[in-house]
């Protein structure tokens, strides 16, 4: 079966030929062939396009992170289908989105939108074709990541801080509880760089954003200690907090609510902004600049935005949505439980999520490797 | 060359040609980003950044790569120690009901590897029916445990120990342990002098197929480990759908597959000597 | 030996513990995974109902057919040039068709994921089946390679004496002897391609994806009891699959089994 596989002949021609794919190799690396399609011509996201179901909906979002009556209401009303896909983390939806996937609707919070934005990935939107959307809050006229805002259209605020169980836990308001004794292997932090390495920023005094590389050591060891005490790191902050892994978990406000409205005992849920600093952002809707079906997507986001929908989503995630009209409901939601308010004048004071750029990138993108390898 | 060779060696081009085209080129693809450097979107560019290499070897990923062998290690042993007996049973002692146990034996590798694993993972939660049956006031950790892990390799590759293992014992002629038994006397030693040599070749194909494949494993680790359990497959993985470093990914798969690869050639080149000392 | 036999029990309780829990569960009524409340066919309704996931079964089931087409003729038509031909480059082709075996699959992922996104094909049903066929042409060269070694040489030396040629023995001579182990390996490759994760998950594209896809992204992010139906489901075809494999030879009048073929017995 195996004969003649280690003859003499045999051994110099696999080795030539070995070597010729080498020297292809070193050839492709020594000429700096290019990247493709990083930043794609700027025409393509200048489409005109109008708020008409063009085909199905292609999807991308975070899991449970919009009511899936409304998803199934859109359906219904426009008689396309919607076809979702979840992401993770942000690094996993821009994965995705870097390997060519098409989608028509994507999340992306502030910081990334500015990344997006800058390499022409997203697709322009014409105000007019969202009705629903001008009814948003002054600060989202010209926000820092879309100063035109014509590129995105702002679908909720957050804030991280940890969600915990008050009936197993003592909270002392800051960022090392995650690391407390009572919760010791029931604690998560989130699986997301940013996340992590800002909290960890924050922890030690400095900027949210700090890319220096011994401030980023700090934070990194910050979670490297922390990590005996960890049972994971997870971006399902909603699903391991309902199923009882969880009693300390690293996340975002609004999931409190979600949490809330699944398990049996609601009161026992809660929710705290950390005293050394409190990670803010946006999170909005875009459409990428190649999407199939951008006449679906304006639809489906002025269908959102609908002041009826919107209230109901608001109740079922939890999260404001900056415009006038829904916010009552948030307000409602917020009137028994101030901890998972998030405000405009927070977003103006606090610290927000900043593109960090290539270099800075780098650097917390090899301080995350190194804390999860560890 | 004779007419008849010429005749059937036109039969290794088309499948030959395609294995060119989709599995050796792409792994120079591989090692041609391996030099590369992360893009502005996340993609990679070409280029010559021989530090994804260096930064590979760097001390904290080397306890990542130990870890993700000492698994594998882990789990080939215990493929033999629980797969060998079934297969001797069923070989030697299955009769005519030997292809129906065999059968039953792999059957539930085909029930998708997630799915089995998932259950796995349901089954000995800290909700789960084990712990519920244990009735424990605090109910015992099995997941996100090494032991979890090592478990769930265990379960998604025994297949592939036991079947080479059987077919070895299968192949073997029974008188040659009646033989053995008549030379040694007891049967541990009629085992170890007669039945273990003769099917070692089926070991080690089993090994082989168990090991290679394990040590390159993420779905275990993600599923039931916990931040602790980190394998080298899962440090890839991470390179490509989480944080957006293709060329150091790309590096670390050249480093596994060369590391994987002196393991091949030393098993073929064992089995080759063996398949010439069997025809001699 | 009896402890042996006790081992063999203990053993087979483990080895089916988890799927008698897919199994089961997939018919209870509630969501639970530790309470069975009753029998109900909920979540097959659910999965039947939903069109993505019906769309999930189809893209499952036709990137195994064509995969199966195409693998097991590659890789049969490389099993003979690698059993017949006594030419050097059978030596390379043999090591080209060995690696795929032993490769890890999330280096076979990440290969094909950079070939493919470099290449500039967009990620799609195509992409997964060409991955899965060149990882199936290994499995088919293996398991028809061992039959075809085993032939009797003279029965074809006797065709040609009589006046075939060649092509005409191969297709009179070699082949009804050789295809219990090409269906065999038919078999084996669809039922390969049906469960696979790790390739698929690398060289997917958006919609429609593949079954165990769907079934990872339902388990990472929220699980619900439909993943046990999906599995049942795919149990079952999967089980269709290599049942036939063994048994369709024996049915159709051979003396050995399927599964004989596969193991590599030297029956002829």
């Amino acid at each position: 079966m195996t004969r003649n596989l280690f003859d003499e002949p045999m051994r110099r021609r696999e080795l030539l030929q070995g070597g010729a794919g080498l020297a292809l190799a070193l050839g492709l690396a020594g000429c700096g062939v290019g990247e493709e399609g990083a930043t794609s011509d700027k025409k393509q996201t200048e489409r005109v396009v109008k708020a008409e179901p063009d085909g199905d909906l292609v999807y991308f979002n975070w899991s449970q992170y919009m009511e899936p009556k409304l998803i199934k209401a859109f359906e219904k009303r426009y008689g396309v289908k919607v076809r979702e896909s979840n992401f993770d983390s942000m690094q996993g939806m821009m994965a995705k989105l870097r390997s060519g996937n098409r989608y028509d609707v994507i999340f992306p919070s502030s910081e990334w939108v500015d990344r997006l934005r800058k390499a022409n990935q997203l697709l322009r939107i014409d105000p007019e074709q969202v009705p629903n959307a001008s009814t948003v809050y002054d600060y989202f006229a010209k926000p820092w990541y879309d100063p035109q805002a014509d590129h995105t259209i702002p679908y909720a605020l957050y804030a991280t801080g940890i969600i915990y169980r008050k009936d197993k836990v003592e909270m002392t308001g800051s960022w090392n509880d995650i690391g407390l004794d009572t919760a010791r292997g029931r604690a998560y932090l989130l699986d997301d760089y940013q996340e992590v390495l800002g909290a960890g920023n924050l922890v030690n005094g400095a900027e949210l954003n700090e890319t220096d590389e011994a401030a980023v050591a700090k934070a990194k060891q910050w979670a490297l200690d922390l990590k005996p005490t960890l049972r994971g790191f997870s971006t399902e902050d909603v699903t391991n907090m309902v199923n009882g892994n969880a009693w300390v978990h690293h996340g975002w406000n609004g999931d409190v609510v979600n949490i809330r409205n699944q398990v049996k005992r609601p009161e026992n849920y809660s929710f705290v902004k950390c005293s050394e600093g409190i990670p803010l952002g946006t999170d909005c809707f875009a459409i990428p600049a190649n999407a199939e079906h951008p006449g679906t997507a304006l639809t489906f986001i002025n269908f959102i935005l609908d002041p009826e929908n919107a209230s109901k989503n608001i109740e079922y995630m939890g999260y404001p949505m900056p415009y006038e009209g829904p916010d009552a409901t948030f307000a409602a939601l917020v009137k028994d439980d101030p901890e998972i308010d998030v405000t405009i004048e927070d977003l103006e004071n606090g610290q927000q999520f900043a593109n960090l750029g290539a270099a800075g990138r780098r650097t917390w993108d090899r301080a995350w490797t190194e804390i999860k390898a560890a | 060359m004779t007419d008849a060779d010429r005749f059937a060696g036109r039969f290794l081009i088309p499948g030959g040609l395609w294995l060119l085209i989709f599995f050796a080129i792409p792994f120079v693809i591989v090692i041609a980003l391996s030099f590369g450097t992360p893009g502005e979107l996340g993609g990679a560019v070409y280029g010559w950044y021989p530090e994804n290499y260096s930064r590979a070897f760097d001390p904290i990923f080397v306890p990542v790569l130990a870890r993700s062998v000492g698994y594998a290690v882990a789990t080939v042993a215990l493929c033999l120690l629980l797969g060998y007996p079934v297969a001797y049973y069923i070989a030697l002692f299955g009769g005519r009901r030997k292809h129906l146990l065999i059968a039953l034996v792999v059957l539930p590798f085909f029930v998708n590897y997630l799915v089995r694993t998932y259950a796995w993972a349901a089954l000995l939660s800290d909700e789960g029916i084990v712990n519920g049956a244990l009735g424990l006031n605090e109910p015992i950790r099995f997941l996100n445990t090494p032991w979890a892990v090592i478990g769930g390799l265990v379960y998604g590759y025994l297949a592939f120990m036991i079947l080479p293992v059987y077919a070895a014992l299968d192949r073997m002629d029974p008188a040659l342990i009646e033989a053995g038994k008549d030379l040694y006397g007891s049967n541990w030693s009629t085992f170890w002098h007669v039945t273990w040599p003769t099917t070692f070749q089926g070991v080690l194909a089993g090994t082989v197929l168990v090991f290679l494949p394990a040590v390159g494993d993420f779905v275990s680790a993600q599923l039931l480990g916990g931040p602790g359990t980190y394998m080298v497959g899962n440090l890839i993985q991470q390179q490509f759908f989480g944080a957006e470093n293709w060329p150091f990914g790309a590096a670390l798969t050249v480093l596994m597959m060369a590391f994987l690869f002196v393991w091949m050639v030393l098993y073929l080149r064992s089995a080759a000597r063996a398949a010439r000392e069997a025809t001699a | 030996m009896r402890w042996l036999r006790v081992y063999l029990g203990v053993f087979f309780l483990f080895l089916f513990a988890p799927i008698l829990l897919v199994v089961v569960f997939s018919f209870n009524s509630q969501r639970s995974l530790q309470n069975f409340d009753g029998l109900s066919l909920e979540w097959y309704r659910a999965f039947f109902e939903n069109e993505s996931l019906r769309g999930s079964l189809i893209a499952s089931l036709q990137i195994a057919v064509v995969t199966m087409l195409i693998g097991t003729l590659l890789g049969t038509l490389l099993a003979f040039g690698l059993v017949r031909a006594r030419t050097r480059w059978a030596g390379t082709a043999n090591v080209l068709m060995l690696v795929p075996l032993v490769t890890p699959e999330i280096v076979a992922g990440v290969s094909a994921f950079l070939l493919f996104t470099q290449v500039g094909m967009q990620l799609s049903l195509a992409t997964i089946t060409l991955a899965h066929i060149t990882f199936s042409i290994s499995y088919v060269t293996v398991v028809v390679r061992a039959r075809l070694a085993a032939l009797n040489p003279e029965v074809e030396q006797a065709a040609m004496d009589l006046g075939a040629t060649r092509l005409e023995t191969l297709r009179l001579v070699v082949l009804p002897a050789l295809w219990p182990a090409v269906l065999a390996a038919a078999l084996l490759v669809f039922a390969l391609s049906f469960d696979d994760f790790v390739l698929s998950f690398f060289t997917t594209g958006e919609s429609p994806q593949p079954l165990p896809v769907r079934i990872w992204s339902a388990i990472r992010f929220g699980v619900t009891p439909t993943i046990n139906a999906i599995g049942t489901l795919m149990l079952a075809i999967s089980a269709i699959a290599i049942a036939l494999a063994v048994a369709l030879p024996r049915l159709l009048g051979r003396r050995e089994s399927g599964l004989g073929v596969l193991l590599g017995r030297d029956e002829a």
